[in-house]
């Protein structure tokens, strides 16, 4: 632990027997470049890893609107340009009022983070976002302490230090003085809080989500276990803290590896798979009202056939978005086989996936 | 309610689905919030509580039918009709007749509407394994715990048939057809269970089934089919590669991100400086190094892939924090140790020559992974990539795929590398669509393109 460090090293005596001063403004300065301390509050207990979404308040509700039957939560998500199957929409109201996480999992592309964003905006909260890779560990999902805060509130009482040390007689005794305002320098106000602690400590309760969580450690899962089953976490030095209101959890996962039974047990499962093709036409109908729903069902019947064929990726629900935007904007009214072909770059990734597609075109574009 | 619920959750964990007490208990308080009249709904909250992951879910699908479907005239007992006294008393007539053994017994409990000893047989069956037999190798103790089971149910046909074809005082023909009709049908749902094992939808499988030419001639050439010079220039290729690759982990190694700032070495480092921290230390996090475990079928064709791909893993065993190896033919053995005292080369010319396995023996990949499991189980974790380098021609020898589910269950992926091009996959003797469905992914390497492009997929 990195704290640990910092802890056992004699940092706080040496830099009162440490008489370069200048030497220890350096230094803080220098952490400021590289930590990027004092930027925009925001951004920095993040730090590129995952962000914060502003609260979409309902107009005229209640920050947390509750939803109230299965029916209500369909229509609700319907409402935020979410089309919600059914077992979506029961697994979502069941996971509300019994304030358990969702294990959701499914290839990649069919709206898994999209359901937690949308769920987040129905119920008027904010949406904490954790993405997960391998060698995502405490310190960069649960809190680290702010060394540079430390130093500079070091530096800033160190007269007052001098004033605490100033009566004793021996080094001992002067160690041991310090030793009782220790607290001082490990408390809340030094810690930074990553994304788990910032849901656990949030006083309006939020949505978390935690992304892709078949790609961290399972050291990092079996971390997560104690969050999710008693929403609490403990920190050594301070103790447990536990949650002020209870998070909406969403665990998404594209089964990169097994989770552990574990996990599972603390969780609600839910399978989405890519959506029939009348879903599909009214999600892209619901994103881009003025589309000619004849085209548009040509379309996502042509993107099923796709998914079909043996590719590295098979296009997702935003892939199609993109091809049906494309077609509006080129102004296409029909599909062939040539402007298939022409602006097949819009929904296949891979260059032998678009080698693929082309080979096998009179299959895909046939009525 | 939640007396249903208990049986049909002892009837899921005769199929071995995996279900807690408190799953049971988050299901049954669940129920009250939706409406258990409306069958989605009442599926939905049973499936997302009891089946935790895709793979699970065809499993639980069958047992839901089964029992909410097939079983459901019993279920119902509420309802009387005039047959059910008649059916009772036939199948009272079966139980006396019947149950003098534990199979006899679970048929007609199955047929009574408690399917639970039938379906716990059943899986019994399903998970038989083969004893290792001294003088021949057979398949058949599966084979034939299956054939008792559908004879027993072919003599209680017989005896439904009889009854409908007996003179009855109280019933008349058309009710007597319609009770045998409906035994019947229990007694074929039975027959289905036994024969349809539903495999899990392994949505997740990557197969890569194209690869990249990156080599036009040598490239191409299956390995089996290599001459010595070309052989040579294989092996100068794979040194160029590892090379290549062992840069790239060196460099993604330094400037991976760095850990956080270490005081302890700044504040010693800015002695020198009259106490000016002039160089701040950051602590290095050491890059996560994966564990591979590699089983290499060793028979015919197989091995000369198979030299290749631990000629590779060996090179680069840099890149992973520990290699074990073994071969198969029917028995299977460790040959790590092959390589920690030879060069890599040498190494895989010693385990021809003194082979540790017998290789006169036809391969039984059952066999192979039952031995794993016995005796090397323990190598697997969550870090480690299981390899499986084989044709998964088995010669018809009993596949045991659950123990390739369980050594799933206990490692981060399995990933099958198959000589053979993937349009003969499940040809022949091949179970290699029984196979798939354990792995998290596939591939086709029968060549130097194609075993370059899962190496770099693997490393980098």
């Amino acid at each position: 632990m990195h704290h640990e460090h910092f802890f056992s090293c004699p940092s706080v005596s040496d830099l009162i027997i440490f008489p370069v001063s200048i030497g220890l403004q350096f230094f803080v300065f220098s952490l400021f470049l590289k930590q990027g301390f004092g930027k925009d509050d925001h951004e920095k207990p993040y730090s590129g890893m995952s962000r914060i979404y502003g609260t979409t308040k309902k107009a005229g509700g209640k920050a947390d609107m509750d939803f109230q039957s299965v029916q209500d939560v369909q229509e609700q998500l319907e409402a935020f340009s979410y089309i919600a199957s059914k077992e979506i929409s029961t697994v979502v109201f069941l996971a509300q009022a019994t304030k358990k996480p969702i294990l959701v999992e499914g290839p990649a592309g069919v709206g898994k983070t999209e359901l937690a964003k949308s769920v987040a905006k129905c119920l008027g909260r904010d949406l904490i976002r954790m993405q997960c890779y391998e060698g995502l560990d405490e310190s960069k999902a649960l809190y680290e302490w702010e060394y540079a805060k430390q130093l500079l509130y070091t530096q800033m009482v160190k007269e007052k230090i001098h004033d605490v040390v100033s009566q004793s007689a021996t080094l001992k005794e002067a160690v041991d003085q310090i030793a009782e305002h220790e607290d001082a320098f490990f408390s809340e106000r030094f810690i930074q809080t990553r994304p788990l602690l910032t849901a656990i400590r949030s006083e309006e309760p939020v949505v978390l989500l935690i992304d892709e969580v078949d790609k961290s450690d399972p050291e990092f899962e079996a971390f997560l276990l104690e969050l999710l089953s008693d929403f609490q976490v403990s920190i050594p030095e301070i103790g447990t803290i536990k949650a002020k209101t209870h998070p909406f959890v969403f665990l998404t996962s594209n089964n990169y590896r097994d989770m552990s039974d574990a996990l599972k047990r603390r969780c609600i499962h839910l399978y989405i798979d890519y959506p029939a093709i009348e879903t599909e036409v009214n999600i892209v109908k619901l994103k881009l009202p003025g589309m000619d729903e004849n085209l548009l069902t040509k379309l996502v019947k042509m993107v099923a056939r796709i998914r079909d064929l043996d590719l590295k990726k098979k296009p997702c629900i935003s892939e199609t978005l993109d091809w049906a935007k494309s077609l509006v904007i080129l102004q296409i009214e029909d599909l062939s086989a040539e402007i298939v072909s022409e602006t097949l770059n819009t929904i296949c990734k891979h260059r032998s996936d678009y080698e693929v597609v082309r080979r096998n075109i009179l299959k895909v574009v046939k009525d | 309610m939640v007396n249903l619920t208990l049986r049909f959750v002892a009837c899921c964990r005769a199929a071995d689905l995996r279900i807690s007490t408190a799953e049971v208990l988050d299901c049954v308080s669940q129920l009250d919030l939706i409406q258990p009249l409306d069958e989605e709904e009442f599926k939905l909250v049973l499936r997302s509580n009891f089946a935790k992951s895709r793979r699970e879910q065809s499993r639980f699908d069958q047992m839901y039918h089964l029992f909410f479907h097939e079983m459901q005239k019993d279920l119902s007992k509420v309802t009387h009709d005039p047959d059910s006294e008649q059916a009772r008393s036939v199948i009272d007539m079966l139980r006396t007749e019947e149950s003098d053994d534990a199979l006899g017994k679970a048929l007609t409990d199955f047929m009574d509407g408690d399917p639970m000893a039938f379906v716990e047989e059943v899986h019994r069956i399903h998970t038989q394994e083969e004893q290792e037999a001294r003088a021949l190798r057979s398949n058949m103790s599966q084979l034939a715990s299956r054939l008792q089971v559908m004879l027993r149910i072919n003599r209680m046909k017989n005896k439904v048939l009889n009854f409908q074809g007996g003179n009855h005082a109280v019933i008349d023909k058309d009710n007597a057809r319609r009770i045998a009709d409906s035994l019947n049908e229990k007694l074929d749902n039975a027959l289905d269970l036994l024969n349809n094992e539903p495999q899990p939808d392994n949505y997740s499988l990557r197969e890569i089934k194209h690869h990249d030419v990156k080599y036009n001639t040598i490239g191409e050439i299956p390995f089996a089919s290599l001459s010595q010079e070309e052989i040579e220039e294989v092996r100068d290729v794979i040194w160029k590669l590892v090379k290549k690759l062992e840069e790239i982990a060196t460099l993604r190694f330094s400037v991976s991100n760095r850990g956080v700032i270490d005081i302890k070495k700044t504040l010693r480092r800015s002695g020198k400086y009259l106490g000016v921290p002039m160089e701040i230390i950051f602590k290095d996090r050491p890059l996560r190094k994966g564990k591979i475990v590699a089983l290499c079928d060793v028979s015919g064709s197989v091995w000369s892939t198979a030299r290749f791909m631990l000629n590779i893993l060996y090179s680069l065993q840099e890149c992973f924090s520990k290699i074990k190896s073994y071969i198969f033919v029917s028995d299977l053995a460790e040959v790590t140790d092959f390589f920690r005292d030879n060069d890599v080369n040498e190494a895989i010319e010693k385990i021809m020559n003194d082979a540790p396995v017998n290789y006169y023996v036809p391969t039984d990949y059952g066999m192979a992974f039952q031995h794993f499991r016995n005796r090397h189980m323990q190598e697997l974790d969550k870090k480690t990539t299981l390899l499986i380098i084989g044709d998964a021609r088995s010669n018809h020898m009993n596949p045991q795929d659950l123990i390739l589910k369980s050594m799933r269950e206990r490692c981060k992926r399995v990933i099958w590398l198959n000589p053979e091009q993937e349009k003969f996959w499940g040809s022949g003797d091949s179970e290699m669509r029984t196979y798939k469905s354990h792995c998290h992914e596939v591939r086709p390497c029968g060549n130097l393109n194609q075993l370059i492009d899962f190496i770099e997929d693997l490393i980098i």
